[in-house]
């Protein structure tokens, strides 16, 4: 394009609509790695967790130390978007931010559910109080505060952000991913923290392995086709 | 009484450049090379044209090594282009009726 003055009114209609529907067509494609990975990783966590439960395994290991583990590829990947990023939409920077919030919602919630009982329990002691249990054959033992149903709570948490992403750009597999993720929780309510943990490993293959994989299957392709 | 085109804008490729980055918050350099199949020192001309007028908003950082330019509208330009595209619908107007 060069830079002629003598355009008539019609020409400068013609590069207007033509450049806005260029920047319209020229989102940056996510490539769902980050979905993958947190699909893949909670995924395990839940379903990992339930087996541990289920079968009474002996494992002194806490899987979630892994949820915590893959903080460190999630910042790689998000400075390696970020630099092989040539242009940022209004859309997208809204999705930033709220995957941002969902972060935090998230990192917080985590935080509240490990310090509430310690803190619930230090509270009582200074006041002099204690919370007891009382079995059916008349056993009394320390009960330890802590939220009911941690899980089903955190699974609330993963489906906002799933879904506000699908809504917005009109991707499916995550509206029906972050519905799925609502019926796992309120199934969730009914059953023990050993089926929750499963639930919340299935949670996050739909919420997010599943459309990641989807994903990364048409930004490949794109890729492709960009190429040929 | 017609509005005088601003005659900023009223250049093809600083006109391609100001339509592009309204409809984004921010774009490189070499995205707006790519879109406007313009050449590099042309698009650098005009660019700064664009930025001593006000209407973007012009930064520059090493990436990997590498210069990035990174180009973003700025709330004059957005005013700017509003009253172009208001000024070229009286123009369109008055040629429809003409006709």
């Amino acid at each position: 394009m060069d830079n002629l003055v003598d355009m008539n009114e019609r020409d400068s209609l013609r590069i207007i609509s033509e450049m806005i529907q260029k920047a319209k067509g020229s989102h940056f494609h996510e490539n769902g790695t980050s979905a993958i990975m947190w699909g893949a990783v909670i995924g395990f966590c839940g379903i990992f967790g339930f087996l541990k439960r289920y079968y009474h395994w002996n494992i002194d290991f806490d899987e979630w130390t892994l949820a915590l583990i893959a903080i460190i590829p999630q910042v790689y990947i998000g400075i390696k978007e970020r630099r092989n990023r040539t242009v940022l939409s209004y859309e997208e920077s809204a999705m930033n931010a709220v995957w941002l919030v969902y972060g935090i919602s998230i990192f917080a919630m985590v935080f509240y559910l490990n310090v509430i009982p310690y803190a619930t329990e230090q509270i009582l002691s200074k006041s002099g109080r204690q919370l007891m249990m009382q079995f059916s054959d008349g056993r009394l033992e320390a009960y330890e505060p802590n939220a009911l149903s941690p899980l089903s709570l955190l699974m609330i948490i993963y489906a906002f952000p799933t879904l506000v992403t699908g809504i917005t750009r009109k991707f499916k597999p995550m509206v029906w991913g972050a519905i799925a993720c609502y019926a796992l929780f309120i199934i969730s309510l009914f059953t023990t923290q050993t089926y929750d943990s499963l639930l919340n490993g299935l949670a996050a293959v739909g919420n997010w392995l599943l459309p990641g994989l989807i994903l990364r299957t048409k930004y490949l392709k794109a890729r492709k086709s960009m190429h040929v | 009484m017609f509005k005088e085109l601003d005659p900023i804008l009223h250049a093809q490729l600083r006109l391609a450049v100001v339509s592009l980055l309204i409809g984004v918050k921010e774009a490189e350099f070499t995205f707006i090379k790519e879109k406007t199949n313009a050449t590099a020192g042309n698009l650098s001309v005009q660019i700064q044209k664009l930025k001593d007028a006000g209407y973007i908003e012009v930064t520059k950082q090493f990436v990997n090594n590498y210069p990035q330019t990174t180009c973003k509208i700025t709330q004059q330009g957005i005013v700017a282009f509003e009253k172009y595209v208001a000024a070229l619908q009286q123009y369109l107007n008055v040629n429809e009726a003409q006709k």
